[in-house]
């Protein structure tokens, strides 16, 4: 698969804003200005990046705890993406959703999710509807390694498999659940290995190589599109910060010589170095569009924090969905 | 402890094999953990068994060789160092073998694995177990019979020279101005440039991306990239030379299995040749790619020079040996093992 | 027109003619398909509208109502059955933390029209895993609605207004009225959610039950009339949201009340309703409010138990004769 100069730049755009809007995030939630939880995406960006670069508005995804990189990835605007973190009434879910539950379905973004694995079971119903439709639409489910360990996520991948559906689970294994590391958890290493027990085939692809990503997502929508069933994508990652907040290094459950090795194979930074090597972009070129990113970061701080709070009387609306009476009614 | 230069044999894994993209691209299977620990631990017992001393192995990201012998009596070593979930791991795990003087040594993997063991160390003896895609260096079998064959020759039972022969090596020299580097590699089976910008998930699945394919190894029963040179002008993995494929408009239309259960028309512009000490020089950019992966990205303007040398593993017949040992009635009571040990 | 059809029937038959009038409603649930669910429930739907839209799925309670969801946030109206209520439990994320919150987490942005179906209640010597009525656990959650009929014109008209719905909508069918018989509307209709009926009228005390138990409220109510004792009978029929406004004018005309629920009496939904009494209707109270249920321990399996653990038409009766022990005020 050769990839156009479009589709590079692309590529690079996508995780450039993941990373920026992370960092941001992780500078406001150091000033106390981000109330709640906060789970930063940075390290992992080639994944959401090459998984959401091969789908289209119409196609949905589920997300994780670790959920704005692939909000960003799927189209999401910094501006509601800031005010929602900022728990703003402009934000995506009106200042009720915040860090760990934002969404936007417009874009296909089906949710962070605050409860581990539990995308994956949304994402099955979400591409039966596709299939059920016909309309060659797909999901992808994202998900950790960790949550490959909760029922659900065994439930929806038998499920998605059995009724041969058009879903795609892209496993974003970065060592740690939480935080204790993998090996403590499982007894494989490879949860592909668990996709063969599901009768999907399953791939390990470098998940800090967007263009690896890339391909890989791309044959398994493909796969999917034509009716051939679910696959699972293993992206072997990692998250440069600690599983929420802001600290990075001293954590008791890792080593700061592996957060280095990790950040020498940076996503953004090796696929840059190939962007000026294939002579694709030059270093100018990406200064600009770190340089034009970030003044819309500066835009979106700017916006989220003019933007009011909700309203006291916003607090019981959107419990449920109003419904019209009914004119058929017939008394009893 | 065994005294150094005891008879060792030593199993090398590459965890990754049978695991990339070629598991959406095309009809490979998936060699599972469990599968490759199975093996690992046929090979152990089955070394164990014929008077192996020693058994080495390397260590891995997925700590497969501690998970294959728990359990198991015999002598194991695990061959400690730095790894970094790559093909380093392997390219180490082999030298750290020829530096322990390992009488022969057992691999898992597929083509671009035993490539690495042979880059770690040239003419190693080995057996090579299919764990991966694109098998056509290794084959298949069963790791009790590799495991027992690999002590038979590290033993000195049966003599390494009676069993083994010498495999070729592609080797390239890769002059790339733009970069400023000149990159010496070779290739067990074939190197070919694919013209792509990317390394990216490694497999060649497009084939209008093939420029031209080198192979030492051709063979019309195999897949891959050398089942192009194979079906067009085959050549033996014993005979001396090598040949060359461009591909290109004009030529013959071939069906080619780019990957298992995947067939692709290539067309091949020409057909050339290699004999042994020849050298031919090869222009282009892209990237190159060694037994089946895409690895070294060049530019457009890079000199690649290929010739086929006589510098590979020596390749052990589990058959031939396995024969050897019968007719010497090696399997007899009191085994092997036990006038070694005495136990 | 109508004709006599059984309280499984009628749900069917709900479901059915939803299902022609409208191709984005769909059944997946376990045995549902093939078989018709282990209660005859969803019989001959696959025969009728097929496998892509009655789906039969494996035994995956936590899956089947995320596949409820997702489709549902993608813009069908799926049913997604739960064979036995106390499978709900193994379900309990998807349906507390997913559809009963999405709406409200998404800023509103998503509805989720989803109608789940599960066979509560006892009687059946199902014993501790299969007999449960754990309504109070789900009109707990804030974004769902809860829905529990007590006679066949009931069943097809509450699960026709679940299938309209645009919230996550769980319709417990009771087990032991599944063979009950009664005069059901060709015509689709609806029964609208949040309003309660009266069953009987009276002057003398107010009753409050639902499911079966408003069946032997109605029987405890038959006994009572020969003494002269004029009981009137309140079903809730859906429970969240509760029809607070029904039962509390009841109260205020009749001033004693008893609440009967085959649930465990301890966190009950009598508890809920008393309190809601006592909140509105302090006032017009003679009697303190009585509650009428299960002890607080598992369903037993044995037949003798059981029949002792239910709250029945005796239980009932004992009950409005205690309030009305009480001298008025």
């Amino acid at each position: 698969m050769e990839l156009s100069t479009e589709v590079q730049m692309d590529l690079h755009r996508r995780m450039v804003r993941i990373r920026l809007f992370e960092e941001a995030a992780g500078k406001l939630a150091e000033a106390a200005k981000l109330p709640g939880f906060l789970h930063l995406y940075v390290g992992q960006e080639a994944v959401a990046s090459g998984v959401c670069a091969a789908l289209t508005d119409a196609d949905q995804i589920t997300s994780t705890h670790r959920g704005h990189g692939h909000l960003v990835a799927k189209g999401g605007q910094f501006n509601e993406m800031m005010a929602e973190l900022m728990a703003k009434s402009t934000g995506y879910n009106k200042g009720k959703g915040g860090s760990m539950h934002i969404s936007n379905l417009e874009v296909g973004m089906l949710g962070a999710n605050g409860i581990v694995g539990a995308g994956a079971p949304i994402a099955v119903g979400a591409g039966f509807a596709d299939k059920y439709r016909g309309e060659g639409n797909v999901a992808v489910a994202f998900f950790g390694d960790g949550s490959t360990n909760i029922g659900a996520f065994h439930e929806a991948a038998n499920m998605a498999c059995a009724l041969k559906l058009p879903v795609v689970f892209a496993c974003e294994n970065n060592e740690y659940g939480e935080f204790t590391a993998r090996e403590k958890t499982m007894a494989i290493t490879d949860i592909i290995d668990r996709a063969a027990g599901y009768g999907m085939p399953g791939v390990i692809v470098d998940g800090m190589d967007v263009v690896a990503v890339h391909e890989a997502a791309t044959e398994a929508v493909a796969r999917a599109r034509r009716g051939d069933g679910p696959s699972l994508i293993e992206a072997k990652t990692y998250r440069y910060y600690n599983h929420h907040g802001v600290q990075n290094l001293g954590l008791k459950y890792r080593t700061d010589d592996e957060v280095a090795e990790w950040r020498e194979r940076d996503p953004i930074f090796t696929f840059e170095e190939h962007l000026i090597a294939n002579g694709t972009a030059s270093r100018a070129d990406i200064d600009a569009i770190w340089a034009e990113l970030r003044a819309d970061i500066a835009t979106a701080i700017e916006f989220a924090e003019a933007s009011p709070v909700p309203t006291a009387d916003q607090l019981l609306v959107d419990v449920y969905t109003e419904m019209a009476p009914t004119a058929a009614e017939v008394p009893a | 402890m065994p005294s150094p230069g005891a008879s060792s044999v030593g199993i090398i894994v590459n965890p990754h094999a049978g695991k990339d993209i070629r598991r959406l691209t095309s009809a490979s299977g998936q060699t599972s953990d469990a599968v490759k620990i199975g093996i690992m631990r046929r090979i152990a017992a089955g070394a164990v068994e014929m008077g192996a001393e020693r058994v080495l192995f390397s260590t891995d990201t997925h700590r497969l060789a501690q998970r294959a012998v728990e359990g198991l009596d015999g002598h194991f070593e695990f061959l400690e160092s730095p790894l970094t979930g790559a093909g380093f791991d392997t390219i180490a795990a082999a030298q750290s073998m020829c530096k322990e003087q390992v009488g022969a040594v057992v691999v898992l993997g597929g083509d671009g694995t035993c490539r690495d063991v042979a880059t770690g160390w040239p003419d190693v003896s080995l057996i090579a177990i299919s764990t991966g895609t694109n098998n056509v260096f290794p084959s298949t079998v069963d790791g009790t019979t590799a495991g027992v064959a690999a002590a038979l020759v590290a033993t000195g039972a049966v003599a390494v020279d009676a069993v083994a022969h010498q495999a070729k090596r592609v080797s390239l020299r890769i002059d790339d101005p733009a970069r400023d580097a000149v990159v010496h590699e070779h290739a067990l089976v074939e190197a070919a440039l694919i013209g792509t910008a990317f390394v990216g998930a490694r497999a060649v699945t497009d084939p209008a991306t093939i420029r031209w394919v080198v192979a030492c190894i051709a063979n019309p029963a195999s897949t891959g990239l050398a089942s192009i040179a194979g079906r067009v002008h085959p050549v033996d993995r014993n005979a001396p030379d090598g040949v060359l494929i461009e591909l290109g408009p004009g030529g013959r239309n071939v069906r080619v299995p780019l990957a298992p259960g995947t067939f692709a028309t290539l067309h091949v512009a020409s057909v050339e040749t290699l004999r042994p000490s020849e050298t031919i020089e090869l222009t282009g950019g892209g990237v190159v790619a060694y037994d089946g992966e895409r690895t070294t990205p060049v530019s457009a303007d890079t000199t690649i020079t290929v010739s086929i040398e006589q510098s590979g593993p020596r390749l052990i017949d589990v058959d031939q040996t396995l024969a050897l040992a019968a007719h010497d009635q090696l399997f007899d009571e009191p085994s092997p093992r036990k006038e070694t040990h005495g136990d | 027109m109508t004709r006599k059809l059984t309280y499984g029937q009628a749900f069917n038959e709900a479901v059915r003619q939803a299902m022609a009038a409208d191709d984005d409603i769909f059944c997946a649930g376990e045995d549902i398909g093939a078989f018709g669910g282990v209660f005859q429930t969803y019989a001959g739907l696959q025969a009728e509208f097929g496998e892509r839209r009655v789906v039969d799925t494996p035994i995956s309670e936590q899956a089947i109502i995320g596949l409820g969801v997702g489709a549902a946030a993608s813009g069908l109206r799926p049913i997604v059955d739960i064979m036995f209520m106390d499978f709900l439990c193994v379900a309990f994320d998807q349906i507390v933390n997913q559809a009963a919150k999405i709406k409200y987490m998404f800023g509103g942005a998503a509805t989720i029209p989803l109608t789940i179906t599960t066979g509560g209640g006892a009687g059946l010597s199902a014993a501790a895993q299969h007999s449960q009525s754990l309504e109070a656990l789900l009109c707990h959650i804030p974004g769902l609605k809860v829905v529990q009929p007590s006679n066949p014109y009931d069943a097809k008209g509450l699960m026709t207004a679940c299938i309209r719905e645009d919230n996550p909508t769980i319709m417990v069918l009771h087990k032991r009225l599944l063979g009950m018989q009664g005069e059901v509307p060709e015509d689709a209709y609806e029964i609208p959610l949040g309003k309660a009926n009266i069953l009987r009228e009276g002057a003398d005390v107010t009753v409050v039950g639902w499911g079966r138990m408003a069946n032997e409220a109605l029987d405890a109510a038959e006994k009572l009339a020969a003494d002269g004792i004029d009981v009137e009978v309140i079903d809730p029929r859906t429970l969240q949201p509760f029809d607070t406004a029904t039962v509390v004018e009841s109260v205020r005309k009749t001033n004693r009340v008893v609440v009967v629920h085959e649930a465990v009496r301890f966190g009950g939904l009598g508890g809920e309703i008393a309190a809601q009494i006592q909140e509105e209707a302090f006032d017009y109270l003679d009697a303190p409010v009585a509650r009428i249920a299960a002890p607080f321990s598992p369903v037993p399996f044995s037949p003798v138990l059981e029949q002792i653990y239910l709250p029945s038409a005796d239980d009932i009766e004992a009950g409005i004769r205690g309030v009305l022990a009480r001298p008025g005020v």
